[in-house]
């Protein structure tokens, strides 16, 4: 298993750097000086930063130079200055802005996944290839929805009309007008909080996924729940500093749902689809009839033989699925102005703001990258079979 | 299905067994796939799910021929109803009252009031009554789904807007599967050096999140609707479409008939072009629905954006609404954005339907036990 | 029609523990009903080992799965009834039904390597069986020893239960299959083609081995292949079906040396033999009958070469042919000796 992960460590490495020279030559030689003009023809730039930017790009230095020079200022983390935020480091917006999105994008995907695999799972089991037609429509209509539009249409309905949930942006003004934090703290409060409490619950479905002991695996999956809820009420509520964070962090958090809520229906028809359909292909297999043949439950026929072997191929397509997810997630962020990731990329691109756009380019690739390692990861945990052809 | 070969040039290469009858070999191919065709149509004509898709497609693509007959009917006339011209000078009007009249500019004035700047007379007082002229005007006889806020006609925008995706999403398919199965089937072919690099660039292009590539991308460059189309094209039949078509072409270069081929003198560029890729083809044409899906919602997410520089399309008409700052008010001027926003929707969501009614058709497994 | 059973005196006393009495079973299938198992009986004493043959699609899966009811949704108990012990388990709710299998019966699936879930260790998924049937239940180093003893006795190392089944050969996977078959010490064991997916000198072994453990430990094995001779070797009684019907049944040895149904004399009559009489070589002609409309008659008139007016007519009921022997064949008598058909 570690020589496994190691293999898909050194890939990575070996991926990023490949993708970084992409960029580098997507964006500095095809066109060489479109990119100059860019840079030197906008006039809203200051002064100060055209002259930094004409002097980074060293468009006068050989090729290979320039690449060099490149690679190293990425690495020592020096991106460039962004020009609309002048003299602010475009690495200095972007850890700003990353962990707000890393937010967002988690807490879609671990709602999509887990409805769209239990909903999946239901379907395949209860009514077999019965209403085949309706369920395929819908989930490829799930899926296929023009995002903005979708978006648009439940801020519309939930905003607008109901007005039960804000319209856009991550936080109220209003109400942090005397707040005594700045937001960022309480967001990255928030966002430890949430992790911590998701890593006991993922550790604690973990363990119960590779038990034996089917009372074990309940007691471990409520389990696992029950401490992430209550790690969460106890933070919120016991600690001095979480009950006086509690509103602001509660705003943040109210300003998610509707953006969450649309990644999550978006996506979660494509897991559906797929889930049904790997899920009805299991149970043709011959180790579903030996486990019934075996007397267990039908539950336990379902969970442990069929959906968790239904899982691998889910799996499988999120590791594809990775950009798109992303792709998602930018275009999200774009309508409900979520001050993430993907709305620095689309605002820089549309003030050509050229430093913090390649920035933000770069961070959201390497999002995918390590996205698509973990995923990878996660598939060599659930498949024994590629767990040990890779180190037998 | 598609037909990758239909005329032969002079290749000294070409094996004697079958240059006999050089210019029936073609023929012998066209019937083949003609054969092919009848027997997958067979397949396909009984999944429900992928005749839903077709039938959708059938629907818009009469949709984009439209304008044509309508304009050259003189049915609309092109002053009115150009998709990017036209304007409606004689707007549908509303009967007003004049309830206060604004006179102090800093007085907070709502954005209705803004809007009949210059469109109501000066004399008017408290109390009288005037005609307002609409504009964005609801859907009325002349224009079957209202006018934008420029006064042109969204049916016919609508309309214009089907081609431009049509066009988008078929020259996108078009370059995946040129692509796709060049690639695909050279790694294929070659094996060693050449399948590992081109693979691991594949890898690399299924990470790189599409669309905000797309957008750095237009945010540095004048980007046409056909510049789109190549550079999803190239994304998609580089990444994705090559790595599974690859898998394809290696189960058919393991068939005795390549063997022949090599063996008579065949060279690897001959292999390639007339017994790999003509054999993997059919797959591709399933990757390609997929991509027509992929380029229509991401020519809308750029347009919406305003990255895009074209001139009619669907996710330009939301642009619109959202720069004119309509996009909200659904209830009052819907026709500005649900019939755009649906169209984008269904279109693509039709291309993926064939897609999965194919796929089928290309993996057994899934057919109808 | 009587239920053919072998007289008890002849199976040395033993009380039957199974018995199947006019079971129908169909498949409700979008294009009609098929009629996959229709009218069949017979009886299975403890201890004792039958065989039941056929071609593929004949329905004898179909009989084996409706002793564990384990026949797909689609399908349709018409009537007739299967006895264990007296209780007739089609009448058992889902949940009494789960209390028998494994525990009473369990089962030897055909192609072992898709019989076991990929995603789980062997010994785990030999242990889930057995949780779910001791009452009271195994302490962890009770299960340990006992799923050791079992590899012990099927022959193979107690360190396989630590092992992947991706990790085993198709020889050791077919013995722990039969491990995990023999953990809730179950009194029938049923086996579904279990070598066919091993070569020669395994599917052998495997079988002289299943001979072994049957006798040791005094259980019944009701065992469905479609080669005749295999099946000879380990069983005490044969059932021949055709085209969802019992068409022969009786001790191994009168059936096996005195075919009396045409289509058994001609599935014997491709085997080569060496101690039993001469035959000549006849081959079976033409492929099983669509059993969404079966022939009329006696099902298997259209594929028999001596198939008369009556035999197109009217169906044949199970005759005793010897003093353990029935055959569903209106010329019965006359098919021992049968060699060319008359023109």
């Amino acid at each position: 298993m570690l020589r496994y992960v190691i293999r898909r460590l050194i890939q990575m490495v070996f991926l990023f750097l490949a993708f970084l020279t992409v960029t580098w030559f997507l964006l500095y030689i095809l066109p060489g000086d479109a990119v100059a003009l860019k840079y030197a023809g906008n006039p809203n730039i200051p002064p100060e930063a055209r002259e930094v930017a004409l002097q980074r790009l060293g468009l006068d230095k050989p090729v290979l130079i320039q690449f060099r020079d490149y690679m190293v200022n990425f690495f020592q983390g020096d991106l460039g200055v962004s020009f609309n935020q002048y003299p602010r480091p475009v690495t200095e917006i972007i850890g700003e802005r990353l962990p707000r999105t890393l937010v967002l994008f988690l807490a879609a995907l671990v709602t999509y996944y887990w409805a769209g695999f239990l909903a999946g799972k239901y379907l395949a089991w209860r009514r077999g290839s019965r209403g085949e037609m309706l369920i395929t429509v819908s989930g490829v209509g799930l899926y296929s929805l023009f995002l903005p539009f979708f978006a648009l249409m439940m801020i519309w309905l939930f905003s607008v009309q109901l007005d039960l949930l804000p319209i856009s942006k991550f936080l109220d003004p209003e109400k942090w007008r005397d707040a005594p934090f700045m937001a960022n703290e309480v967001f990255m409060r928030l966002f430890w909080v949430t992790l911590t409490a998701a890593i006991a619950m993922f550790a604690a479905s973990f363990a119960a996924l590779r038990t034996n002991n089917r009372r074990l695996e309940r007691t471990l999956r409520w389990g696992g729940i029950a401490l992430a809820a209550l790690w969460f009420l106890f933070y919120w509520f016991g600690t001095p500093s979480g009950q006086d964070m509690r509103v602001y962090a509660g705003d943040i958090g109210y300003h998610m749902v509707l953006p969450v809520l649309v990644l999550t229906l978006i996506n979660f028809g494509g897991v559906m689809l797929l889930t049904r359909s790997s899920m009805l292909e299991t149970l043709r297999e011959d180790y579903i009839l030996t486990a019934r043949a075996k007397g267990l439950p039908e539950g336990v026929v379902r969970d442990r033989h069929a959906a968790r072997t239904a899982l691998l191929p889910v799996v499988t397509s999120l590791v594809l699925a990775v950009a798109t997810v992303i792709d998602g997630g930018v275009i999200t962020e774009a309508v409900f102005s979520w001050p993430g990731m993907g709305e620095i990329l689309i605002s820089s691109v549309i003030s050509e703001d050229i430093p913090l756009a390649v920035g933000a380019f770069s961070f959201i690739g390497i999002m995918a990258l390590i996205g698509h390692f973990v995923v990878d990861v996660l598939y060599g945990v659930l498949d024994p079979r590629i767990r040990v052809t890779e180190h037998g | 299905m598609m037909n990758a070969v239909e005329t032969r040039t002079e290749d000294p290469d070409i094996p004697d067994v079958l240059g006999a009858e050089v210019d029936s070999w073609w023929k012998i191919r066209l019937a083949l796939t003609r054969r092919s065709f009848r027997e997958n149509w067979k397949i396909f004509r009984r999944n429900k799910v992928g005749l839903l898709g077709l039938v959708i497609i059938a629907f818009w693509a009469i949709m984009a021929a439209m304008p044509t007959v309508f304009f050259a009917t003189g049915f609309w006339n092109p002053a009115t109803y150009d998709p990017v011209t036209g304007l409606e000078l004689d707007p549908p009007t509303r009967t007003m009252v004049m309830v206060e009249r604004i006179t102090d500019p800093n007085t907070e004035i709502d954005r209705r009031a803004a809007l009949l700047d210059g469109r109501i007379p000066d004399t008017l007082q408290i109390g009288d009554t005037f005609d307002l002229p609409l504009q964005p005007a609801p859907p009325d006889a002349r224009h079957w789904l209202g006018t934008d806020p420029l006064g042109r006609d969204i049916m016919s925008q609508l309309m214009h807007g089907a081609r431009a995706s049509f066009f988008l999403g078929i020259l996108a398919a078009v370059v995946t599967v040129v692509i796709g199965t060049t690639i695909g089937s050279m790694a294929a072919y070659f094996g060693g050096i050449v399948d590992a690099s081109l693979m691991r660039l594949a890898d690399l292009l299924i990470m790189i999140p599409g669309v905000a590539l797309l957008i750095v991308i237009g945010g540095l460059f004048t980007f046409q609707l056909w510049h789109l189309a190549v550079v999803i094209g190239i994304l998609s039949g580089f990444g994705g479409t090559a790595i599974v078509l690859k898998s394809q072409a290696l189960a058919v270069k393991v068939k005795p008939f390549i063997d022949a081929a090599r063996v008579a003198g065949g060279s690897a560029s001959h292999i390639i072009f007339y017994h790999l890729i003509p054999n993997v083809m059919p797959l591709s044409v399933l990757y390609m629905m997929f991509t027509v899906t992929g380029a229509i919602q991401s020519e809308a997410v750029l347009s919406f954006l305003g990255i895009l520089n074209t001139d009619t399309s669907w996710g330009l008409m939301m642009n619109l609404a959202r720069t004119q700052g309509y996009l909200l008010q659904v209830t009052d001027y819907w026709w500005l954005t649900v019939p755009a926003g649906l169209s984008v929707t269904l279109l693509s969501a039709a291309f993926f339907l064939v897609g999965r009614g194919m796929d089928e058709i290309v993996n057994p497994r899934l057919r109808r036990r | 029609m009587t239920a053919p059973k072998l007289p008890l005196e002849e199976s040395g006393g033993r009380a039957p523990l199974l018995e199947v009495d006019g079971l129908v079973m169909r498949y409700d299938t979008e294009a009609g009903e098929v009629s996959a198992v229709e009218n069949v009986s017979f009886a299975l004493a403890r201890g004792e080992a039958m065989g039941l043959v056929g071609e593929s699609g004949c329905g004898k899966t179909s009989v084996a799965l409706s002793l564990l009811r384990l026949a797909p949704e689609n399908a349709r108990y018409q009537s007739g009834s299967v006895r264990w012990e007296g209780v007739n388990l089609l009448d058992l709710s889902d949940q009494q039904m789960r209390e028998y299998r494994w525990a009473e019966i369990s089962m030897v699936f055909q192609g072992a390597m898709n019989a076991w879930n990929p995603v789980y260790r062997v010994g785990a998924q030999i242990r889930e069986a057995m949780d779910q049937h001791f009452d009271p239940p195994l302490g962890s180093s009770e299960t340990e020893q006992r799923i050791d003893q079992l590899f012990q006795l099927v022959g193979l190392d107690p360190a396989v239960q630590r092992r992947y089944p991706h990790e085993l050969s198709g020889g050791m996977r077919q013995r722990a299959v039969i491990a995990m078959a023999l953990s809730c010490d179950p009194k029938l064991i049923i086996a579904d083609e279990p070598t066919t997916a091993l070569d020669v000198i395994v599917q052998a072994q495997i079988l002289e081995e299943l001979k072994e453990i049957q006798q040791d430990l005094g259980l019944s094995i009701l065992y469905i292949s479609h080669d005749m001779a295999v099946i000879a070797q380990v069983t005490d009684t044969i059932g021949v079906m055709y085209a969802g019907k019992m068409v022969e049944f009786g001790s191994t040895q009168e059936v096996f040396h005195r075919p009396s149904h045409p289509y058994s004399f001609l599935l014997l009559s491709s085997i080569p033999s060496v101690t039993g009489p001469r035959r000549r070589p006849m081959s079976l002609e033409g492929t099983p009958p669509n059993l969404l409309a079966p022939p009329s008659g006696c099902r298997f008139h259209p594929r028999c070469p001596w198939a008369t007016e009556q035999c197109r007519q009217e169906e044949p009921p199970m005759m005793p042919i010897g003093p353990s022997q029935w055959a569903a064949c209106w010329n019965a008598e006359q098919v021992p000796q049968m060699g060319e058909p008359a023109p």
